[in-house]
């Protein structure tokens, strides 16, 4: 498992919005995103930079601290120490008060068309 | 000039001194505490939901046509080699054909055995899985090449995939899912016992296994050598006919994985 410099989060909420900035948690560790643009209001779309600067066992985004948070589609590109960058798209999911949301994915393996 | 080596340990300019020797400090158990009952104003602990992974569309966008659409992906052991079919090759139960002696079973592995170096394969649904052996060196893709050509024929030929006798021979899924659940009980389980782990058959779909690992094992790096060199063994000696073996567990769902903690009662 390489390092992670850093990686771009792009997250559209559905219909139940989240209430109060998001920040994403490293091992553990919670951490605020940089360069923040759009919300997490219903319909809205986020763009942000993480910049964990380690290595990934869990990469997560704090879920809602009351009610659901309904997430419609986010997607994320990596980008590991001393290789190429990769990205991840990730379908709708309901994060509620007791969860947060993965994140992390480890690169894909490799398809060739035969 | 004698390097900063030979001056510390061969007598140089100065000799070390003795390292004074001090009683052991207690050493601390490792061992992890059965989980407390939470206390009141205590936060409980949070879950992790995992969002659905979408495929690659530029891996998915149509041909067009009717030609059949095979991709391959290499494992990472570099053993095994999956090729997905965009079709059902097999659809109900799968066939897992453990040697090029067994071949009969299935005139599509047939074909596929005719490949240097193909030491299995297995056909699950729209997924054929070839092994190869360890003694081939070199990349894959001339391999793959072949074999997709192979099965791209056979299945276009519409060609039986296994043999009627094979068919004949198949135990339904309830005498299955009892002889399964047998050495799980009597042989597998007592095994991972020691590690506090432990497996459950979630269900049996025509010849095809499903299992779900839990205790010690959910989320242990070591679950896949468990599944490969114990549990598939011990199910195919009980059950020759069976097909594929899948782990359907979660391996970092939960609040305990990688087992921090003792589960209650263990």
């Amino acid at each position: 498992m390489p390092r992670l410099d850093t990686f771009d989060i792009k997250l559209t909420t559905g219909d139940t919005p989240l209430q109060g900035p998001l920040k994403f948690i490293i091992n553990g560790f919670p951490l605020e995103f940089e360069n923040v643009s759009g919300g997490t209001g219903a319909g809205e779309t986020f763009e942000a930079t993480g910049a964990p600067g380690s290595f990934p066992h869990s990469l997560l985004v704090h879920g809602p601290e009351e009610g659901d948070w309904e997430v419609k589609e986010f997607s994320v590109t990596y980008h590991p120490a001393g290789e190429e960058p990769y990205s991840i798209r990730f379908g709708a999911v309901t994060v509620d008060s007791a969860s947060d949301l993965n994140i992390w994915s480890d690169r894909p393996l490799p398809v060739m068309n035969v | 000039m004698p390097s900063w080596f030979s001056k510390v340990f061969k007598g140089g300019a100065a000799a070390p001194k003795p390292i004074e020797k001090k009683a052991p400090a207690p050493v601390a158990r490792a061992r992890p505490t059965a989980p407390k009952p939470p206390e009141e104003n205590e936060k409980p602990k949070r879950t992790v939901v995992h969002a659905p992974i979408l495929p690659d569309e530029s891996l998915s966008a149509s041909e067009g046509g009717d030609k059949i659409r095979i991709k391959a992906r290499i494992e990472p052991d570099q053993q095994s080699c999956v090729i997905l079919v965009d079709r059902p090759v097999l659809d109900g139960f799968s066939v897992w054909i453990p040697t090029a002696e067994s071949k009969a079973d299935s005139p599509l592995a047939e074909k596929l055995f005719e490949v240097d170096g193909v030491t299995s394969v297995l056909v699950h649904n729209f997924t054929i899985t070839v092994n190869r052996s360890p003694l081939v060196k070199g990349d894959w893709e001339s391999m793959i090449k072949d074999l997709g050509g192979r099965i791209r024929e056979h299945l276009e030929s519409e060609a039986t995939v296994v043999s009627d006798s094979f068919l004949a021979d198949l135990p339904n899924s309830e005498i299955i899912e009892a002889k399964l659940d047998t050495v799980i009980k009597t042989e597998i389980n007592p095994g991972i016992a020691a590690h506090s782990g432990a497996i459950s058959l979630s269900r049996v779909e025509g010849n095809t296994v499903y299992i779900e690992m839990m205790g010690g094992c959910q989320g242990c790096a070591a679950s896949d050598i468990t599944l490969r060199q114990g549990i598939h063994q011990a199910f195919r000696e009980a059950v020759p006919q069976i097909g594929a073996i899948l782990d359907t567990t979660d391996h970092t769902a939960g609040t305990n994985p990688y087992f921090t903690e003792l589960p209650v009662g263990m």
